[in-house]
């Protein structure tokens, strides 16, 4: 199974290289998202598989927005639809390329390392990660406590990269207005539909975040589907004025309070001090407070970023 | 079966190399980083049957370690995607006002616009 899956894989990569229309392109990676969402998850790593279904369907709504401004001109309709005349000489560079590729490919292939590694850290980490961190997930327990450090650095990117495009997208209005900034409000399929997913939604992201030690799930992926919870009902009810320096700063304050919880259990060792009675509980307080925390940085970011393509670059 | 993950990073470079519209590239970046992931993921597996998450419910079982996937290289990865989606935010908007300004995201032809621009 996981052969096919890889396979399907390789062939929905490969349809795109001579692809040359923006909206199929984009239909395209979607559908390996999808796969690859697939792949990981029969690799035994649901975590990453639910991030990486949420992360490409993000991607894919930026990318049809630019898409939809593309296609708003109609020249660039035109300029799809004609096919270059097939010449010879325009078929060197590609063929060198591609000679270049198989060639670093074949190298590469004998650097595949060989089985029999080294399990040394898995085993640590397997069998330790209960009685340091706490939890039943091995992945959160990594990523809030041994390796810590890695998802500061990490929220922090997100909070820069919110920042960086509500700065850089243009507008000349503080807010969406005149235009409508979405046509869904009119489809009573697509109102209907939301108002039955988006309690499911809800409370599945609220699931994923209060069970993110125990189950797969965490703070990341449950914060991705609370953000699509808002967006469902932003896209829905019509809202103009949601006032995003608001949210952005909120975000900010959430990362300071992650900070802050890490500094004071992780940095200062309070785990030292705590009586055994208590261990237990100190150590799921710790999980669940950070990952509420996370979840609720990322939903607020995600969002921001969502209503700036949507309100302000789709202008 | 870590030849597949090479494979696709090979595609994407030559997809690099070859593509002349932005959004290509953008997109064969991202599939770059898909391989990388799967190559991590991949490495942690030691059989080739379908592995178990590492969701240790119960302490039996760790009798059998090879059947569990290596957790490490999967909290690795999950920070790279949300950086690399990040990333991707920042780009996707560049092009938006690349596209702004000159009406097309071929490398080519803003290339030979900028060198109008110039003469």
């Amino acid at each position: 199974m996981t052969w096919g899956v890889l396979v399907l894989w390789i062939i929905s990569a490969l349809v795109i290289v001579p692809e040359r229309r923006t909206y199929r392109l984009i239909i395209y990676f979607c559908i390996f998202s999808l796969i690859t969402s697939a792949a990981y998850f029969l690799l035994g790593s649901p975590d990453v598989a639910m991030a990486e279904a949420a992360i490409g369907v993000f991607s894919t709504i930026f990318f049809i927005i630019y898409a939809e401004k593309y296609y708003g001109l109609r020249e660039n309709i035109e300029r799809d639809r004609v096919r270059k005349r097939f010449s010879a000489k325009g078929l060197i560079k590609p063929f060198m390329a591609l000679l270049l590729c198989a060639g670093a490919f074949a190298l590469a292939v004998n650097f595949i390392p060989q089985a029999g590694m080294d399990d040394y850290l898995k085993r640590e980490y397997l069998t330790r990660f209960m009685t340091d961190v706490g939890g039943e997930n091995a992945v959160t327990a990594i990523y809030l406590g041994y390796r810590v450090y890695d998802t500061l650095f990490e929220a922090l990117i997100l909070v820069i990269a919110v920042v960086a495009v509500t700065h850089l997208s243009y507008f000349e209005q503080n807010q969406a207005s005149g235009t409508s900034p979405n046509e869904m409000t009119t489809s009573k399929i697509a109102v209907l539909s939301v108002r039955i997913i988006s309690p499911i939604l809800l409370a599945f992201g609220v699931y994923l975040i209060l069970n993110g030690h125990i189950t797969a799930g965490g703070g990341f992926q449950g914060g991705l589907v609370l953000a699509a919870f808002f967006i469902c009902r932003y896209m829905v009810y019509r809202i103009d004025d949601i006032p995003i320096g608001s949210v952005i700063r909120m975000e900010e304050y959430f990362y300071i309070g992650i900070t802050v919880i890490t500094i004071i259990v992780v940095f200062l060792g309070v785990a030292a001090y705590v009586p055994a009675a208590l261990v237990l509980f100190y150590q799921n307080a710790y999980l669940i407070s950070m990952n509420i925390l996370i979840g609720l940085k990322v939903a607020g970011g995600f969002f921001a970023l969502f209503y700036r393509f949507v309100s302000v670059e789709r202008r | 079966m870590e030849l597949f993950s090479l494979a696709l990073f090979f595609i994407s470079l030559f997809g690099l190399i070859t593509s002349k519209n932005m959004v290509k590239t953008v997109i064969f970046l991202m599939f770059m980083q898909t391989s990388v992931i799967m190559f991590w993921l991949k490495m942690g597996i030691e059989s080739t049957a379908a592995p178990a998450p590492p969701i240790i419910s119960d302490p039996n079982m760790l009798k059998d370690i090879a059947d569990i996937a290596d957790p490490l290289p999967q909290a690795l990865t999950l920070t790279a995607i949300i950086i690399g989606f990040s990333v991707t935010a920042i780009i996707v908007i560049m092009l938006n006002h690349l596209f702004r300004q000159y009406g097309t995201t071929e490398w080519q032809e803003i290339e030979e616009m900028e060198n109008k621009k110039s003469c």
